[in-house]
């Protein structure tokens, strides 16, 4: 009896103990053979509360062309008719998006499984019990220190406390908590501490990796950015805490920078989109290009456009540049329509 | 026996894709495991599988360790819980 079964690799960044297994794990498959994305990254809005230095995003304030409502909930729609299986939100801060519970609420009566990022100042006791009634796959909380001090030098306007509280409140109701750090020069020494704190408070994972020189992080990359002794250092309390804590708390760190995601994806591109709140989808975030327009375009539509743009001669040179010169990346929000 | 919580199921043209969404593991099947898959999410144990494959399509073959170690793959990777009662 043939009973084939292959494993595939994570469909995001999360990459767990496998990782040398990457490239070998998927031969045999293309995202070109994929009907539809298996996910869907979508950042919902642009406004947010804080102005964290190494913000990929560069978010604040909205955007003048965000999707409306009607627009919002046609995308939300296709999702569920062309059975998308993940959607993460972000933003911007996902819950100042007007729409954002309606969606929450879409999606999971659709079945699909969802993610939220958000920094968790918007989440006092009676949010968190909202959402922990909308089983979510995970909700997912930055913490850049492990103190408030640390914390809220990285992310300018940010109030650690609150983000904590946020943490408490959703592990409470029992909603899979995960809390994101992104090292910098300023909190990289936290980096056993956070991860001890996550542990006490009942956090199902931590989630690390090297920062992503994109958008404000790029801007900001020379007083930013890790020495590679300060990595070394990084790296090796990370598998000294992934040890500590196997079985008990999951701590997952993405080994690549983006640069060498970007070599990657040049080879195997994943079966993802990218959605902006504009509704334009980016191709990756390392790169500028537009491959669709979901006020103009379906999902399908876009879905066969993202495939055909990996292959565009233009994309391909100028992702070669990026790799060559990673300064290029501070041009990843320069929009370019392919 | 029956599917985790996070696990989503998409057919596609070369097989059956099934994606744990929190472990973000995907794993990939041909049609025999897809028909597993559908009777597990029937609520179906061990034993049910193994009649209704060996009565529908596979009569003449002795299938109960293959689908036993498919579920044992299947259980590794957190895609199902629970007990699958093997036959004694």
């Amino acid at each position: 009896m043939n009973i084939e079964a292959r494993t595939e690799r994570s469909i995001n960044s999360a990459i767990e103990e496998n990782v040398t297994g990457l490239k070998t794990a998927i031969e045999g498959m293309s995202f070109e053979d994929y009907k539809a994305p298996l996910f869907v990254a979508w950042q919902i809005n642009s406004e947010c509360n804080l102005g964290c230095l190494h913000c990929c995003e560069e978010a604040g304030h909205s955007m003048p062309d965000e999707m409306n409502k009607e627009e919002v909930f046609n995308f939300l729609q296709q999702i569920a008719d062309l059975n998308i299986p993940y959607v993460a939100f972000s933003g911007g801060e996902p819950l100042l998006h007007p729409y954002f519970f309606q969606m929450c609420e879409f999606l999971r009566r659709n079945n699909v499984s969802l993610k939220v990022e958000t920094n968790g100042e918007f989440i006092d006791e009676q949010t968190a019990e909202k959402l922990g009634t909308l089983k979510f796959r995970s909700v997912q909380i930055s913490l850049d220190g492990a103190t408030a001090k640390t914390h809220e030098k990285l992310r300018l306007r940010g109030d650690w406390e609150k983000a904590v509280a946020a943490c408490r409140y959703l592990i409470k109701e029992g909603v899979n908590t995960e809390i994101v750090f992104v090292p910098t020069k300023f909190n990289i020494h936290e980096t056993g501490a956070l991860i001890d704190f996550a542990y006490s408070l009942g956090a199902y994972g931590v989630y690390t990796g090297k920062m992503m020189r994109i958008g404000r992080a790029a801007k900001n990359w020379d007083i930013l950015c890790p020495t590679d002794l300060e990595y070394e250092i990084f790296f090796a309390v990370l598998k000294e805490k992934i040890d500590l804590y196997k079985g008990k708390m999951k701590v997952y760190y993405y080994p690549y920078d983006v640069v060498e995601e970007l070599r990657y994806r040049l080879e195997s591109p994943s079966a993802s989109v990218l959605v902006l709140p504009n509704g334009k989808v980016k191709l990756i975030g390392p790169l500028p290009f537009i491959c669709g327009d979901l006020k103009k375009q379906t999902l399908a539509q876009v879905w066969e456009a993202y495939k055909k743009s990996w292959r565009n001669l233009e994309v391909i040179a100028f992702a070669k540049k990026v790799i060559a010169d990673p300064k290029l990346l501070a041009k990843s929000n320069e929009w370019k329509q392919i | 026996m029956n599917f985790t919580e996070h696990v989503k199921i998409r057919n596609e043209k070369f097989g059956t894709v099934i994606f744990e969404t929190l472990t973000e593991k995907i794993f990939i099947t041909n049609e025999t495991g897809a028909r597993i898959l559908g009777l597990i999410g029937q609520g179906r144990d061990l034993s049910q599988m193994v009649d209704e494959l060996q009565k529908n399509y596979l009569a003449n073959q002795e299938i109960e360790k293959d689908v036993t170690d498919f579920i044992d793959c299947l259980k590794e990777n957190n895609f199902i819980a629970g007990e699958s009662r093997q036959r004694k």
